[in-house]
């Protein structure tokens, strides 16, 4: 894979973030702010983009979206049991479930 | 009620609905809208097709301390929490979101959800009324529903230290530990 490639998959990328939380936010916005983790701020803004601005802000060489957890125990626990059965991997994944709903309700 | 607003009687009706499509008690409809009982019982057996259950709401909170229980309504109310800060929506609506998001979540782990729309809906109360309250794990962080006489400095979750007989249960649709 050839480095123009690489960067065209991340505009490509982009592009589809940038549709995908458009759409979230305008068919729900209370959900959408969960799912996205994102601040009402920025969920207004990206609501209001305009096709052809969306267009010229995903053609970046940057990654517009960003993992929503820098800690280790939750990627522990959504990675760790995913070799393990499924029935196991519930528990782990509950758990991550409940940080991460909590972790936003302490950074708003 | 002073002026009987038409549009404000639609959106009784609307929510109530919503709630009993999601399995809520005829007294959750009751404190929740200001339809009157005998309309609330007719909507009821319209929408969900039978009469609705008798008896009183379940009343205890020790059932949100048990090790199974507690991980569904810790979930439950961190979602609610979050959704409670990020909108500005009246009270009853946010419960009925987060309860479909718990829903989902849930579901997507393959794990029955264990509690019930009205159970969801008692557990915002039971803390409204400090007769429960969250408390973080201290070695994951997490919030979870506890006992108010917890203390915060030593409290350790369910999940992270999880009873000796927690999570052995053959039944299909609960939380498994191995």
């Amino acid at each position: 894979m050839n480095k123009d490639q690489l960067l065209s998959d991340i505009r490509e990328a982009n592009l589809t973030y940038l549709m995908l939380a458009q759409n979230l936010i305008r068919s729900d916005r209370t959900e959408a702010l969960f799912r996205l983790g994102l601040s009402e701020d920025s969920a207004d803004l990206i609501a209001q983009l305009s096709p052809a601005q969306i267009l010229k802000l995903s053609q970046n060489n940057l990654l517009l979206c960003r993992f929503r957890v820098d800690d280790d125990l939750v990627w522990s626990l959504l990675t760790s049991h995913t070799t393990a059965t499924t029935e196991a991997g519930a528990a782990g994944k509950l758990h991550a479930s409940i940080l991460m709903a909590g972790r936003f309700a302490e950074a708003l | 009620m002073a002026t009987k607003s038409v549009l404000n009687d639609f959106r009784q009706v609307q929510r109530a609905t919503a709630l009993i499509q999601l399995g809520a008690r005829l007294q959750v409809l009751e404190s929740v809208t200001d339809l009157s009982y005998e309309r609330l019982l007719r909507l009821y057996k319209e929408v969900a097709g039978q009469s609705p259950s008798k008896g009183q709401l379940p009343f205890s909170t020790d059932w949100f301390l048990t090790w199974q229980p507690n991980i569904h309504a810790s979930l439950f109310i961190n979602l609610y929490r979050y959704l409670d800060k990020a909108s500005a929506l009246d009270d009853i609506d946010v419960i009925m979101k987060a309860y479909s998001l718990y829903s989902e979540q849930v579901g997507q782990c393959a794990v029955e959800p264990l509690l019930s729309i009205t159970r969801a809906w008692r557990l915002v109360q039971f803390i409204d009324n400090q007769m429960l309250t969250v408390t973080p794990c201290t070695r994951c962080g997490g919030h979870f529903v506890t006992d108010i006489y917890v203390n915060p400095r030593t409290h350790v979750c369910g999940l992270c230290a999880p009873p000796a007989r927690a999570g052995k249960s053959a039944g299909a649709g609960g939380i498994h530990l191995h």
